[in-house]
């Protein structure tokens, strides 16, 4: 099993180079079935890493580049009368994929935005009375522009608490970066990805990683964190329920990524940025330094 | 307040107000303790049937007819007695009225005042230590209405470690906290109590069966020599007036001549016990005292300024002294006799050859025909209405030291050789432990003083004569008290001797607890605060301050920083292997979980990297895996103990 995860992290890194620990991060959202959002400027390699992803897994893939127009029937899809059989019959948008690529979220209106979301934590989309379930795995992975950017919506906390994880990418280091302009072109070396990770194997995972162990001592540890984004004056708002089982599930498979079949301390710390930085601090993007103060002042044992 | 938590509650409090009141059986009335037990056994019983609670119009009654009761033994209510009284029945009545969470408050808060109030019977280091464990009681009774889910025994335990942690500031607030003389209506009330003990007249025809009490009178402690048994002669009232039958004392003026010393100096700090009396036992013959005693004519201490107190006092005496001459009206009554006496004594003084020989040489014949004929120590000796001195040397012949030393006196003054007897403590139980001498009721005894040319007072004990043992060694009362004959305790008896030496050391204990704690007045205070420097009030005030902000901004600081110990015996083993890593400089910081931390150490250890490694797993096994057994534990521990760094690398 390990086999797996490990072949496909070798060739994400392949085509993503110098990102170890995000495109890790981004597989561990995917085993705990959460939904990913990367935030960074255009052009560090977001599309590319989603495109990596379900290239990948083998899953069915679709794009849906948001804009200030966008409808939420261009996202749900929408029912259209049939001239031969005289009634309306529905078609599918493009969130009717397996992996979903939301490109730039934070450019639609938040009317647009919520229908994705809504999507994302219901699995099903309800259309004039009819509901539509979602095919299965189902992954969104939304990017998103620094909100000082301008023309953008930001997504407000109770949305963002919809993704599992966000991650950063940022600028590659200066090796990578020269390995990238001196090779072959991404687009080519996805088209060229053998699939890794097929869905019943990642389906089987995720199963997996839900049967991880967790010792009373860790979820001590874990309460601990999460009373103290509530007590802290560091932070307006603490860590919500929801966000304490994101935070759960996601050291699970990250404990699951490091083959151990118990989750330790250093798992929760490893996820805890990415979990915690955009349900902590919406506008601000260094999720490090957001969650700094957990990490230095609760006590890890 | 039906709940099983309240009920606990309840039972807790229940027991410890019974505890408290208990000691205090012995001090109240029958009649006043029975109704506070019936209260207490009524509460007792609602704890579980609420119904049976008294309605307001039962408790007013029931009120009414405390205040009877109370009115009816003490017709006050002011006292001693009378205040502790009303405080017990107040508790008693107000546990039948416990509605709502401040009633619970205030009955605790009552409890500890009536657990202060035994202190004004007793203050023995027993007393101390049972109401320092029921007041533990009484403060987990706090504890557990404060935390609502807490087992008994770990209130208990929080109780005990509040208590405990309260122990250095009650030290420093006691030693340095200005002491209060106690008014005297407050401590001795005790009218009714007769102490067994000398008395001022001596009567030894009327006393069939001489009392032996284990009772301590006082305790002396020798800072140097101290006297072998035979000396150890405790003065006290001089009886010098017979009328045939009893002898009583003589008042005198200020000592006739001072008498000179000689011989070993045997200085030493006596603790008297409380008495009704203001005699000080000094070993004969006190030199030396501090104030406020005085000494009288007959050279015995006296203290005339707070007799009855617990106190303490220097006194410096010495073995070998020579009185001096007699006055006049000394010699006079000195050789008094009542009336002329019997031809029989007459006769047996001629026989001694009293009328013709030195005095000196009387005393022995004297002693010698004790001892020669069918004489007899005895504690329950015959009695001897009329003329007991007749009776006892010519046809009982039994008696205890009282007898002999009147006889002897009486035998001498026949003679008109000047003689006396004195009473007082002979003896002692020197105590190993703490190195002291005590000095109980039993020890009472009665010897003669003879006045001879060129020697003064010279002490002469007839009963030595007759029972030497009486004088050398210990009376065994413990076989006494069984029936048996008299038998002498050689002072180390093989048999039992764990428990003699457990009994000494409790002894010391409570010495040391009566000479340091409980006599610890103004006086005593401002003697060994001076040792540190500490002269006046301010100064001693200042300390107090300073100690008790620096006790608290210690503790608020260690309660502020302190590490939180692990529960958790995994974690604890943990530690103390990151301990043993700290030698080599790496500290653990609290971000850092076991996995990143070794991987630290071993960076910085490459040479222990394995054991680390195994250490390491060891521990998440065992703390965060799914499964973990008793072995995986044991062998946690042993490679936590294995674990050592060699620090002598070249």
């Amino acid at each position: 099993m390990q086999k797996y995860t490990q072949q496909l992290l070798d060739s994400a890194n392949h085509i993503i180079l110098g990102k170890e620990h995000k495109i890790r991060l981004a597989v561990c959202c995917l085993l705990a079935r959460g939904h990913l959002l990367i935030e960074d400027i255009p052009g560090v390699g977001k599309t590319t890493l989603a495109h990596t992803l379900a290239k990948l897994l083998g899953l069915h893939y679709q794009r849906i580049q948001f804009t200030s127009d966008i409808l939420p029937a261009d996202i749900l899809g929408s029912s259209v009368f049939d001239g031969k059989s005289h009634e309306f019959t529905f078609h599918p948008g493009p969130v009717f994929n397996q992996m979903v690529l939301a490109d730039e979220i934070n450019r639609a209106t938040p009317k647009a935005q919520s229908a994705l979301l809504e999507a994302m934590e219901e699995y099903q989309v309800t259309i004039e009375g009819k509901t539509y379930p979602l095919p299965t795995p189902f992954f969104v992975i939304a990017t998103q522009n620094p909100s000082h950017q301008i023309g953008t919506f930001p997504l407000p906390e109770s949305q963002l608490d919809r993704f599992l994880m966000r991650i950063e990418l940022g600028y590659p280091d200066p090796k990578a970066e020269r390995a990238l302009l001196t090779g072959q072109s991404r687009q080519s070396l996805i088209a060229s990805l053998p699939v890794q990770l097929p869905p019943d194997k990642l389906q089987e995972m995720q199963q997996l990683v839900t049967q991880v162990h967790t010792s009373d001592a860790l979820l001590d540890y874990c309460q601990a964190i999460i009373n103290f984004t509530r007590e802290s004056a560091e932070y307006h708002c603490g860590l919500s329920p929801r966000a304490g089982l994101a935070l759960l599930s996601a050291a699970k498979a990250w404990a699951f990524l490091d083959q151990r079949d118990a989750v330790i301390p250093e798992d929760i710390q490893a996820v805890l940025p990415a979990v915690a930085g955009h349900r902590l601090r919406a506008g601000h993007t260094n999720s490090d330094a957001i969650v700094a103060p957990i990490l230095d002042k609760v006590p890890a044992l | 307040m039906n709940s099983p938590h309240h009920k606990r509650i309840l039972i807790f409090l229940l027991t410890s107000v019974g505890l408290i009141v208990l000691p205090h059986s012995v001090n109240i009335p029958p009649a006043l303790f029975g109704f506070f037990s019936l209260m207490l056994g009524w509460r007792f019983a609602c704890v579980w049937r609420p119904q049976y609670l008294p309605t307001v119009r039962v408790l007013f009654f029931l009120t009414m007819l405390a205040l009877v009761l109370l009115l009816s033994q003490h017709r006050h209510l002011l006292g001693r007695d009378a205040g502790t009284n009303l405080f017990i029945l107040a508790l008693g009545l107000k546990l039948l009225e416990i509605k709502a969470e401040r009633d619970i408050y205030l009955v605790t808060y009552l409890a500890f005042i009536v657990a202060a109030s035994l202190f004004l019977y007793e203050q023995s280091l027993f007393m101390a230590a049972y109401i320092l464990a029921v007041c533990c009681v009484l403060f987990a009774t706090l504890v557990a209405i404060n935390s609502l889910q807490i087992h008994t025994r770990a209130a208990l335990k929080t109780a005990t470690v509040i208590v405990m942690q309260a122990i250095p500031l009650t030290v420093i607030i006691f030693i340095l906290f200005p002491r209060v003389e106690a008014p005297r209506w407050m401590l001795f009330e005790e009218k009714n109590k007769a102490k067994i003990g000398l008395s001022d007249s001596m009567e030894p025809g009327s006393i069939s069966d001489l009392g032996t009490s284990e009772e301590l009178v006082f305790r002396v402690k020798f800072t140097g020599d101290i006297p072998p048994p035979k000396l150890r002669y405790w003065r006290g009232p001089v009886l010098s007036y017979t009328d045939g039958k009893r002898w009583t004392q003589v008042r005198f003026k200020a000592p006739v001549a001072n008498p000179s010393y000689a011989g070993t100096a045997y200085s030493y700090t006596l603790l008297m016990e409380t008495q009704e009396k203001d005699w000080v036992f000094g070993l004969d013959l006190p030199a030396q005292f501090s104030n406020p005693l005085v000494q009288n004519g007959y050279y015995q201490l006296i203290n005339l300024e707070n007799p009855h107190k617990r106190a303490e006092y220097q006194i410096t005496s010495y073995s070998q002294y020579n009185t001096g001459n007699l006055t006049r009206s000394e010699y006079q009554t000195s050789i008094q006799l009542p009336r002329e006496p019997s031809d029989k004594i007459k006769q047996l003084v001629t026989q001694l050859h009293g009328f013709d020989s030195k005095p000196d040489a009387l005393i022995q014949q004297i002693l010698n025909h004790f001892r020669q004929e069918d004489f007899h120590y005895t504690l329950t000796p015959p009695l001897m209405e009329d003329n007991p001195i007749d009776s006892f040397l010519f046809s009982t012949k039994r008696g205890f030291c009282s007898h002999y030393a009147s006889a002897f006196v009486y035998l001498m003054r026949v003679a008109h050789i000047p003689a006396r007897v004195v009473t007082g403590y002979q003896g002692g139980q020197f105590n190993r432990v703490g190195n002291f001498l005590e000095i109980r009721q039993a020890n009472a005894h009665a010897w003669a003083e003879v006045w001879l040319e060129n020697q003064g007072w010279v002490r002469v004990d007839p009963t030595a004569a007759i029972a030497p043992e009486r004088i050398e060694q210990q009376l065994n009362l413990d076989q006494l008290e069984l029936g048996g004959d008299i038998r002498f305790d050689a002072g180390d008896a093989k048999q039992l001797n764990w428990l003699k030496q457990t009994r000494q050391l409790w002894e010391n204990a409570d010495y040391q607890w009566q000479r340091w704690v409980v006599n610890y007045d103004s006086n005593n205070q401002s003697d060994f605060l001076s040792q540190f420097g500490i002269h006046d009030f301010k100064t001693m005030m200042q300390w107090l301050m300073t100690l008790v902000g620096l006790m608290t901004v210690i503790l608020s600081g260690f309660l502020l920083y302190q590490k939180k110990k692990a529960t958790d015996p995994v974690l604890r083993l943990y530690q103390q292997f990151c301990q043993k890593l700290q030698a080599a400089g790496l500290t653990r910081t609290d971000r850092e979980g076991a996995v990143d931390f070794a991987h630290r150490a071993t960076t910085a250890l490459p040479e222990h990297a394995e054991i680390i490694e195994e250490i390491t797993t060891a521990f998440i096994q065992l703390r965060y895996g799914r499964v973990t057994t008793r072995e995986d534990f044991g062998k946690f521990a042993k490679l936590v103990a294995g674990f050592k760094l060699n620090n002598r690398k070249p």
